[in-house]
């Protein structure tokens, strides 16, 4: 598309600011089964995002469709749809920062380029490692998936940046198999530094736990201490995530709603957004509004400190945007809870009758953001006087998620990046209901 | 047509031009607008408008996909020899000419989204937001979407499919908060349809739907956390089919059974569920949410009876995993848009009727949860369990309807829950729902009439079974 005459036409047609936010996604994708490739995907999609102003509200339009000919008609909606919307919000385009963080670890040329056939032998050595592990093995998946992603945001304010990342994942999931039970495992590591995907590690971390969680059962409802692993906290705080969204808590759907400065959670809980985070293709050094991306503390040592902004929700609270304006709304870019000092081994050993809890389901729809109750399907160990005991599937562990922040008890050292993009270590909860048998 | 004929045989030769033994081309345009309006006024307006082209070539059980939003004959040829690089194999297949275009006829709408001024559109969020604001002062803020959705789909493969539809879709959600000291609960409800904007124009009850989301909301604000333990559970029709959808539908469909990661694989024609469950998935309905003309691999679409008194009957198989599986497709496949790789899916899944009233179902269970709003859930289709959330429940007590309970979840295993279903309703509803899975996320109906299951694990925050 033409962007000269976009802009061009933009201003004929009465629009008084307008942006265009580019977006450039190259993808790859590769599953192997039965080892053989199963699923080999290429992907290379442009899309353009237009907002104008008219009359101080704002139209917005994503094509796909390029061409020059669409012009008039995507302007030509932006117009109608400002002309329809009575939000008392403010409509701003940001005329930009004097400084914007450079990132240069965030895109690695040397991923995009490594040679296909070297992916796919590595995947499928990963397939045959997971085969040969134990004989209980008996279904195996593994996939590679691989983002390069370019944006570009020009406004008629002078805005011109540009963004580019990569990154990829490498992981896999089993179904594992005895006599009498079935039991499914499943991993992924996330880097854009493809030496990272080690065979060994990510086999083990699939394979190790579904193996030693065969025969699990319910155990009978009570309360128990939980040790949430990394992977399973990482889940739960992303369901979470949209609590720390200046937009929620000013529409009244957050449960964050008039706490700032205050605790919510225990002395050893810090929260971050950190959007320059290494080897994460989510980092940027500005959001989609042009505002530059800051490192931030949202929970200092069990405080709220701020919320997430972008520009409209800042200037109704009257602060700077944090730069969280992203998709038209509100969101962290990498949300991250700092590492504490306790091993995953001294967080089960301080357990009289516990559940270390390795997974959680139902995250999506177990969970109410607005409240902060949840009740997810959990699967894991039964930890009795230290030691892990036997293997625990089909519970359910319920609680409010402020009230589990504050009894925290212990915080681990293990920070792992979940599938869901939130890093996190294990943690320690004094007490949780747990339903089971 | 969305692409020139010749260009579309010319694809589906390059790509067969190394010895694969299939080759699919699927079109899309697609247009949706979203609306949003918080606390009655609008907020957002998005548009949206794409195109794009997905190849698929195969050869035995191996498919390779790729896909790009660019018209440009050169990148669509280079995209279909890249695709074709993954094979090697001296025999060729010799591709079947085309048929003549056929159009999917069913499914008419009268409406069209284009055809609708956004005017009209924002009336319509008004509506609801005032009855859902006005239902009672407990509630503080209403937010409601109307999404519409238009696509034009062409599919061609190298059998000789050559087919062609347009596919509209209209959704009105309402979301209502209540607070009141310090406690917050929100409750949502809505309708959609395959149809177009004659159903949100002259179909939907509007005003119910909306004061149905501020009843919700406001019914489990003052709610009790709900007990835990094992007990029976009642599960109310309509949207209560998402139970289905999630503990066996999932594992129904080829992309687990093929791969023998499913708990119903070498099932089929054996009891799986109790004499009174009988389950169909229909995607041939007349103006459904989950209807089709066709499949997005060009296949009609079909009625399914997957179950029927108990015994497995199909399963949900697209043309590849019909391959490995060595049965026929069943018209399943399916894909959120050109960006997926199509795969099995469901369409419309129910368990149908069978023979007790409501009032039979509760009168006859002394104590246990009655479901009546079901939230959603997920499953592993792996070992079949699963969980979901109850939006709206209530405690039966002596075969009466008791006090409403929130928080609770519903955990369990899907081959074993189904035997377990102990009483099938007369009162057979079906509701709109979102399905994520391989493909990606796509309009699916669920539905049921009320069912009881014997017994059933229920969480929730307050400790012990009363």
């Amino acid at each position: 598309m033409n962007l000269d005459k976009l802009f061009k036409r933009a201003k004929e047609k009465g629009i008084v600011d307008l942006e265009i936010f580019a977006s450039d996604r190259n993808s790859l994708s590769i599953d192997i089964f039965a080892g053989e490739v199963d699923k080999y995907e290429i992907a290379d999609t442009k899309a353009i995002t237009i907002k104008g102003i008219v009359n101080g509200k704002m139209g917005t339009f994503r094509t796909e469709v390029l061409d020059d000919e669409v012009i008039e008609e995507i302007l030509d909606t932006i117009i109608a749809s400002a002309k329809e919307i009575d939000s008392l919000d403010d409509a701003i385009i940001y005329e930009g920062d004097e400084h914007y963080e450079v990132l240069d670890d965030i895109y690695n040329d040397e991923l995009y380029k490594l040679d296909v056939e070297k992916k796919i032998n590595h995947l499928k050595a990963l397939d045959k490692y997971l085969h040969d592990f134990d004989e209980r093995v008996t279904v195996v998946e593994t996939m590679y998936s691989e983002n390069n992603n370019s944006v570009v945001l020009k406004n008629s304010k002078g805005i011109n940046l540009s963004n580019k990342a990569n990154s990829a994942y490498m992981g896999g999931s089993v179904i594992v198999k005895d006599d009498k039970d079935q039991r499914v495992g499943f991993d992924v590591v996330i880097s854009n530094d493809f030496s990272d995907f080690d065979i060994e590690n990510i086999g083990k971390e699939i394979v190790e736990d579904a193996l030693m969680s065969l025969g699990a059962k319910p155990v009978p409802s009570d309360s128990y201490e939980i040790v949430f692993g990394n992977g399973a906290i990482a889940t739960l705080i992303s369901a979470f995530q949209g609590v720390f969204s200046a937009d929620n808590v000013q529409k009244g759907l957050s449960l964050l709603k008039g706490k700032l400065n205050e605790v919510i959670g225990s002395s050893l809980v810090t929260i971050v957004d950190d959007p320059f985070m290494k080897k994460s293709s989510s980092s940027r050094s500005f959001d989609d509004e042009g505002v530059a991306t800051a490192y931030k503390e949202l929970v200092s040592n069990g405080v709220l400190k701020t919320y997430l902004h972008n520009l409209v929700t800042a200037k109704k609270d009257g602060v700077k945007s944090t730069g969280n304006g992203f998709g038209g709304s509100v969101s962290a870019v990498n949300l991250k809870m700092e590492a504490g000092k306790s091993t995953l081994e001294e967080m089960i050993a301080s357990c009289q009758k516990g559940i270390y809890i390795t997974n959680v389901q139902g995250a999506h729809a177990g969970v109410n953001a607005v409240s902060g109750d949840f009740s997810l399907q959990a699967s894991g160990y039964f930890v009795e006087n230290g030691k892990k005991d036997r293997p625990v599937a089909l519970i359910t562990v319920a609680g409010n998620f402020l009230d589990m922040l504050k009894d925290i008890e212990m915080v681990g050292n293990d920070l792992k990046m979940s599938y869901y993009g939130v890093t996190s270590p294990s943690i320690k909860v004094k007490s949780m209901p747990v339903s089971g048998s | 047509m969305l692409l020139e004929q010749k260009l579309i045989e010319q694809i589906l030769d390059a790509a067969l031009e190394t010895g694969a033994d299939f080759s699919e081309v699927y079109i899309e345009d697609h247009q949706a607008s979203v609306l949003q309006s918080v606390s009655g006024r609008l907020e957002k307006s998005n548009n949206t408008k794409s195109f794009g082209v997905g190849i698929r070539v195969a050869k035995n059980f191996q498919s390779v996909y790729g896909y790009t939003n660019s018209k440009n004959p050169e990148d669509l040829m280079k995209l279909a020899q890249d695709l074709s690089k993954s094979f090697h194999d001296e025999i060729k297949t010799t591709r079947t000419p085309l048929m003549e275009l056929e159009e999917g006829k069913k499914h008419q709408v009268k409406i069209k989204p284009s055809e609708v001024a956004l005017k009209d559109k924002v009336k319509l969020l008004k509506e609801a937001y005032k009855h859902a604001s006005e239902y009672d002062e407990v509630i503080k803020q209403v937010i409601c979407y109307l999404v519409d959705d238009q696509k034009d789909v062409l599919i061609a493969n190298s059998e000789g499919r050559f087919v062609t539809e347009t596919r509209v879709k209209v959704r009105l959600m309402i979301s209502s908060v209540a607070a009141d000291k310090g406690m917050m609960q929100t409750g949502s409800a809505g309708d959609g349809s395959g149809k177009g904007y004659e159903f949100l124009f002259d179909e939907m009850d509007i005003p119910a739907h909306a004061k149905e989301a501020s009843k919700v909301a406001k019914t489990m604000l003052y709610a009790d956390d709900c007990p835990s333990g094992v007990m029976p559970v009642v599960i109310h029709n309509a949207f209560g089919g998402v139970i289905f959808h999630e503990a066996c539908g999932h594992s129904l469909e080829a992309t687990s059974v093929a791969k023998n990661a499913s708990v119903f694989c070498g099932k089929m024609n054996t009891k799986v569920a109790s004499d009174i469950v009988t389950a169909i998935d229909d995607g041939t309905i007349e103006n459904a949410w989950g209807s089709a003309n066709y499949d997005d691999e060009g296949y009609p679409q079909q009625r399914r009876v997957l179950i029927e008194n108990g015994i497995l009957k199909s399963y949900m198989i697209d043309k590849i995993n019909s391959r490995r599986m060595q049965m026929e497709p069943t018209g399943s496949s399916r894909r959120q848009n050109y960006k997926f790789s199509p795969t099995s899916r469901m369409s419309n899944t129910f368990i149908d009727n069978g023979s007790s009233t409501f009032e039979e179902i509760i009168a006859n269970t002394k104590y246990g949860l009655f479901a009546k709003k079901m939230g959603g859930g997920s499953v592993n289709p792996g070992n079949g369990d699963f969980n979901f959330s109850v939006m709206e429940g209530y405690m039966i007590r002596d075969g009466k309807l008791a006090e409403p309970v929130k928080g609770a979840a519903l955990v369990g295993n899907g081959a074993e829950i189904l035997h377990k279903i102990d009483m099938v309703g007369n009162n057979l509803d079906r509701q709109r729902g979102m399905c994520g899975s391989a493909s990606g996320s796509i309009p699916a109906d669920v539905g049921q009439p009320t069912i009881r299951v014997k017994e059933i694990t229920v969480g929730g925050r307050k400790k012990g079974a009363a």
